[in-house]
């Protein structure tokens, strides 16, 4: 979690994830930053997000992409 | 011969009346009812301002935008829009170059309108829409245009640090608009799929395709490009037939597998532009859909964001090139070399475009109109304007233009021009930065800024994300003792780009 939370952090560092839960439904981040915040994540966690998980659920807390990390990884 | 955009609207509601014009997530609006809401806030506001004043419009991505730049013109007028989304102060440097007297805003926006450096009037659209018609007053007002009046002012990056505001005929917009719905094949059985801001040049065929020929226009949440699977299930419901998106939209579903899961049924065209294609995703797009027109487009915002097109016939691979193509319909253009003499055929020569897709010029800045629109050094006959586009390109030996990068240090990034200058401008503006560099790694898409002094990186993140738009943020910050130099002294920007990663 330290490490997803400072990969976002990195590429946005004026969000506070800590506490934002609507990232994606409020138009938070963009779809430049989330292609950006794929590869990223893709390369750091050894891990392939598909399509299929790219639904805002996945994305509108740091919380939630965790989860959706330590699911991928133990796919 | 038209004198206007209204001679089109006023044709095109007289033929489609009950015919879905413009429809958003939440809601739709006919031809009939687009063309009284624009003969409203042409009243209201031809009441109080005189013909051929701008009209500053900020409001938000939905069907009532394109309602207000028309109202404005049916005032006899021209507008500026804004994206109510970009911080103040870019919002501040904009009203500082246009100047105008009155504001017209959505509701949703009055609140971000109120705190700019504007002393005019607000105007908000909710309240004057549904003013009574004046039709002797429109009908005054359409007679003080002509086809050469300022139709919008739409705003550019500007090496200097202030953004130049791009002034379009009514003209020019005209003969663009036929010359890409020729080659498109545009007509009133289109569906266009929205992608770009309403304020942004790239927006104009989705807004005046409609009103020309009677075409529809979906405009696509902003949000959804971030969810792929959602954008395609909304490109069939919609039944889209047609894309004028930026490159880096169209990237977009490839990079992100959308392809995997579906594709868009209806589409028939899809034009793309605003930056070098990378052909590894144009591939995919090919590969599901072998069927789709595809039109790769180049151009400039001073020349109505057009010069020429290439329709690609082959199927392209990961390391094919596409050629920027053959000129549109009354676009003249032409290479010149660095003496100003014509650039010998098969030679690289900077592109220069001419014709009446000319812009007017910068808005209230006389010294760069004049920098940039010169007189044809090859023409001593008579005048004849050409605009210095700062591209390189060559013509091959079938008249096929091939384009080879900038000239200077502007750049195309996620479908925006920037100057790298007016990055590196902004930074200095900041306390702990002595000195910096901004430099474009193409590879990865990525905004780099090497920079001297104590700021962290995330304070300089910080003031980017008040003062300038989003995709002007530099995402690579690297803190450096010093800037390596050349013997002459300036920055050595290559060694700086072996730091890229």
């Amino acid at each position: 979690m330290d490490e997803l939370m400072q990969i976002l952090e990195n590429l946005r560092p004026d969000v506070d994830f800590e506490n934002e839960t609507a990232l994606i439904t409020n138009g938070v981040l963009d779809s430049f930053d989330i292609v950006a915040l794929v590869g990223e994540l893709n390369d750091e966690f050894d891990i392939e997000i598909k399509p299929n998980n790219l639904i805002p659920e996945n994305f509108n807390s740091a919380k939630a992409m965790w989860a959706m990390i330590e699911k991928l990884q133990d796919e | 011969m038209e004198t206007s955009v209204l001679n089109r609207l006023d044709k095109t509601a007289a033929a489609f009346p009950d015919k879905v014009m413009f429809r958003d997530e939440t809601a739709e609006i006919t031809f009939g009812e687009f063309d009284r809401l624009t003969k409203s806030v042409g009243t209201y506001l031809a009441q109080r301002v005189p013909a051929g004043a701008p009209i500053a419009v900020m409001s938000g991505r939905h069907i009532l935008t394109p309602s207000c730049f028309l109202g404005a013109v049916r005032a006899g007028c021209f507008y500026a829009p804004m994206d109510g989304d970009m911080p103040q102060t870019r919002l501040n440097q904009i009203i500082g170059v246009i100047r105008a007297d009155f504001m017209l805003v959505d509701r949703a926006h009055l609140e971000t309108a109120q705190k700019l450096d504007f002393d005019g009037e607000i105007i908000v659209f909710e309240d004057i829409r549904d003013t009574e018609p004046d039709e002797a007053l429109l009908a005054a007002r359409e007679k003080t245009l002509g086809c050469t009046s300022p139709l919008y002012v739409i705003f550019t990056s500007g090496s200097t640090g202030v953004p130049k505001g791009v002034i379009t005929s009514h003209q020019s917009l005209m003969t663009y608009i036929d010359s890409v719905a020729k080659v498109l094949g545009i007509n009133s059985d289109d569906t266009l799929g929205n992608q770009s801001p309403l304020d942004y040049i790239a927006a104009v065929r989705d807004i005046y395709f409609p009103v020309s020929f009677g075409a529809s226009t979906y405009i696509i949440p902003k949000n959804e490009f971030a969810v792929p699977t959602t954008l395609f299930d909304t490109l069939n419901r919609e039944k889209i037939t047609a894309l004028c998106w930026s490159v880096a939209g169209v990237e977009l579903p490839a990079k992100l597998g959308a392809f995997d899961v579906g594709k868009p049924e209806y589409l028939k065209k899809l034009c793309f532009s605003g930056s070098v294609m990378p052909c590894k995703y144009l591939k995919i797009w090919q590969e599901h859909l072998p069927d789709v027109l595809y039109v790769n487009q180049y151009g400039p915002t001073e020349a109505t964001a057009s010069c020429t097109y290439y329709v690609v016939k082959e199927k392209v691979t990961d390391d094919t090139v596409l050629p920027i193509g053959t000129p549109y319909d009354n676009y003249h253009v032409m290479l010149l070399s660095e003496d100003n003499t014509a650039t010998p055929q098969g030679e690289t020569g900077e592109i220069c475009v001419s014709g009446p897709i000319l812009a007017l010029g910068y808005y209230g800045n006389k010294e760069q109109t004049e920098k940039s629109f010169l007189q044809n050094p090859l023409n001593d006959n008579y005048r004849e304007l050409i605009y210095k586009t700062g591209d390189l390109g060559h013509f091959d030996e079938n008249g096929i233009l091939h384009f080879h990068g900038r000239k200077d240090r502007q750049i195309k990034h996620l479908g925006h021009r920037i100057e790298l200058g007016e990055i590196e401008e902004t930074a200095k503006k900041i306390a702990g930065v002595t000195d910096c560099c901004a430099l474009y790694y193409k590879d990865k898409a990525t905004l780099y800024l090497f920079y001297v002094g104590p700021a962290t990186s995330k304070e300089i993140v910080l003031y980017f994300r008040q003062n300038m738009p989003a995709f002007m943020v530099p995402r690579k910050l690297i803190n450096l003792e010093a800037l390596p130099t050349l013997p002459n002294g300036k920055t050595d920007m290559q060694t700086l780009k072996s730091y890229f990663k």
